[in-house]
């Protein structure tokens, strides 16, 4: 048998813990932006209290629309700190049950209590929160019909079965994963009840409605039995280690992390979860500490030495640590099927950590897929990320042979007619004349900024040596922006 | 010195004939002349596990011909390209083109093996090409050969298809060396980028077999 315990306005209640003095008037919770107009607000209300909704309202009304209802209404913001307090006692009051329980929503838990006792269950009845505060609860042969059945307020200590709810809203299905088209469907069907839903057909239901309609009708007939996805507190994995001796260098650290991150990974292993990011804690000998946050690119328990290595690495310490503490994020390890139809990396983890790696050896922006400038400056592009999603650009390359470009590019003197119309390149490391040109090749850009405007000429030229690109920018500087592949570097 | 270690490896060639199967082959053939690209540079061009050399002064052609024109970009990369001389220029090729390529920008030539080595061996991207034109020729010299070699088992290890491109030739255990030569004239420019790719000329001038 499942219980489901509910905390009647949660929200309103967690709202009220910051403000006191508004208990007994109405209240409603609801995000406002500073300065909003509040009478012009058409955001629906998230919550309200029994005050409010002694006068008409209820969740779900626009608030604009709610102000005329109750001119006193006080607009109250969420305070998803006080709510999760409030959860946090509610579970400890479930414990005193039974340890197996799932907290279905923010402000619902279910609770397995086929192995409670009769007295345990009995307790039911006398649970109560510290600062009052409704607390309703059902009975149900299944954990998804008890969750459903606890929204029902006149139903606080019952007993739910399908016989049961057949005279309930057809309405409550909207609480339930589906989406509400559906519902809209059923309800110009002309089915005002769960019981009318319940004796359609099952299989001509889902013939007609898909998948989703057949779960619904099996959740109310008692048929969808499942496993709680249980409740676990947190377990601190955090450990510390204190060295004998002061440690300087990078070898000494890798050597003491790897004594930590053996048992990390037995504890891991043990408990079916990965690491998500791994927390390095440095104590130095003058007192100070820091901390390192490594991200790893997927879950995992295995291999955590080597992005430890390659931090330790590039880290500089400013002074000798002293000790050394290792704590851990988790996260529920991959466990994906490949995609035969999807290109995707043979050893993904292998993957991030050559990129990290190349970026520790290279530096910034030197390692990407590089995407084409979203302007026409010359040479502007940007690196992104592997991972990183592409930006679908339309731009298309102007010259049909690739160009090699010089970084930076050469700075040279060019005799040159008026115009002005390249000669012969005087310096820089291809000299000679301009035997044949193509351009010029005009480039402008940022002109309504007086500070930030450019623009250049561009030729393609033929020199003895090679085809090169030629760049003029007023008013005097000449440059050799890169070759066509010549013949001699 | 260079006398007695051409007799040993004559002896062992005579000596064991099938443990040589990765010799030059005849000369009729080593000089196989491709001659015009009747389509663009496949990979299958290149051995697999292996290192294949391009020279010639056309190599920005040959990423032309590998990347080709996509018109949609792909989410992942299907070439690595490390450039020694930071060179490559993402406004001479398409975006599509552009998202086929992970761009490695190196300045130096050690810098340009580092990342070679790494690449190679992570194997996740099988085909590296790496670009060495823009290195200075004097530093690229003084590499010892065993940098390539130690790359050749790199590659055959991880099943990599890695084409160094240069102006000469440097890489001494290179399973296919071709030349290639555009013959650009500056008229030329203004043709469109398959027709200059259909008129490159690509000489064979050396292949291994593989073993």
């Amino acid at each position: 048998m499942f219980a489901a315990l509910h905390f009647v306005d949660l929200s309103v209640h967690a709202a009220l813990k910051a403000s006191p003095t508004a208990w007994r008037q109405p209240s409603a919770v609801l995000a406002l932006d500073a300065g909003a107009i509040v009478e012009k607000v058409k955001l629906p209300l998230l919550a309200v209290n029994d005050a409010a909704r002694q006068t008409g309202i209820d969740a779900g009304w626009p608030l604009n629309r709610a102000l005329v209802r109750c001119p006193g209404l006080q607009v109250l913001p969420p305070q998803p700190e006080h709510g999760a307090a409030l959860l946090v006692e509610m579970i400890a009051l479930a414990e005193t049950l039974t340890p197996d329980l799932e907290i279905a929503t923010p402000d619902t838990l279910i609770l397995d209590l086929s192995r409670a006792t009769a007295r345990q269950s009995g307790k039911l009845d006398w649970l109560e929160m510290a600062d009052g505060g409704e607390l309703r609860h059902v009975r149900a042969n299944t954990p998804d019909l008890a969750c459903l059945g606890v929204r029902v307020a006149d139903r606080h200590g019952d007993f739910i079965s399908p016989q049961t709810i057949q005279s309930l809203p057809l309405e409550m299905l909207g609480a339930l994963a589906g989406g509400s088209q559906l519902l809209d469907l059923l309800e110009n069907w002309g089915l005002e009840t769960l019981g009318d839903f319940m004796r359609l057909p099952r299989q001509a239901l889902t013939a007609r409605l898909g998948a989703t309609a057949g779960d619904w009708h099996d959740l109310l007939h008692e048929k969808k039995p499942r496993l709680l996805k249980l409740h676990r507190p947190p377990e601190n994995l955090t450990q510390t280690l204190d060295l004998e001796h002061p440690a300087a260098t990078s070898e000494t650290l890798v050597f003491a992390f790897q004594r930590l991150l053996a048992p990390l990974t037995a504890r891991l292993r043990a408990r079916h979860v990965a690491a998500r990011a791994l927390r390095l804690g440095f104590q130095f000998e003058d007192g100070a500490e820091m901390e390192r946050i490594l991200r790893l690119p997927e879950p995992r328990t295995e291999a955590l030495l080597d992005p430890v290595q390659l931090l330790l690495e590039n880290l500089k310490l400013p002074a000798a640590v002293m000790g050394i503490s290792l704590d851990v994020e988790t996260a529920d390890p991959e466990a994906a099927q490949r995609d035969a139809f999807k290109r995707e990396l043979a050893r993904p983890q292998q993957w991030q950590e050559t990129l990290a790696r190349l970026e520790a050896l290279l530096g910034e922006q030197r390692v990407g897929i590089p995407e084409p400038p979203g302007d026409h400056r010359p040479d502007s592009f940007q690196l992104r990320h592997p991972s990183a999603a592409p930006a679908e650009k339309d731009a298309w390359p102007t010259c049909p042979v690739p160009l090699r470009r010089y970084r930076p590019p050469y700075e040279i003197h060019v005799a040159h007619a008026p115009g002005p119309r390249p000669l012969a390149l005087l310096s820089g490391p291809y000299r000679g004349e301009i035997l044949r040109f193509r351009g010029p090749f005009r480039h402008s850009g940022n002109w309504w900024d007086e500070t930030a405007a450019w623009q250049q000429m561009e030729w393609d030229v033929e020199l003895p040596t090679g085809f090169f690109r030629l760049a003029y920018l007023p008013p005097e500087r000449w440059c050799l922006e890169g070759d066509y592949g010549s013949s001699e570097h | 010195m260079a006398v007695a270690i051409e007799d040993l490896r004559k002896q062992l060639r005579e000596k064991f004939p099938q443990a040589h199967a990765s010799v030059p082959v005849t000369e009729a053939r080593s000089s196989a002349r491709i001659g015009p690209m009747t389509e663009p540079f496949a990979p299958h061009l290149f051995p697999i596990g292996a290192i294949s050399e391009v020279i010639g002064a056309g190599t920005g052609m040959l990423m032309a011909s590998l990347l080709g024109e996509p018109e949609k970009s792909v989410d992942f990369p299907e070439f690595v390209l490390i450039d020694g001389g930071d060179g490559f220029d993402p406004a001479s090729f398409s975006p599509g083109a552009c998202s086929r390529l992970l761009w490695v920008r190196c300045r130096e030539a050690e810098e340009m093996l580092k990342s070679t080595d790494l690449l190679v061996r992570d194997g996740n991207v099988p085909f590296v090409l790496l670009d060495t034109c823009g290195i200075d020729p004097r530093e690229l010299r003084r590499l010892p050969a065993s940098v390539w070699w130690r790359l050749k088992l790199a590659a055959e290890s991880n099943g990599c298809r890695l084409v160094v491109m240069s102006i000469h030739a440097q890489v001494p255990c290179a399973a296919v060396r071709l030349a290639m030569n555009a013959r650009l004239e500056l008229a030329d420019f203004d043709l469109p980028r398959q027709e200059l790719l259909r008129r490159l000329s690509v000489t064979r001038e050396r292949e291994r077999r593989s073993g």
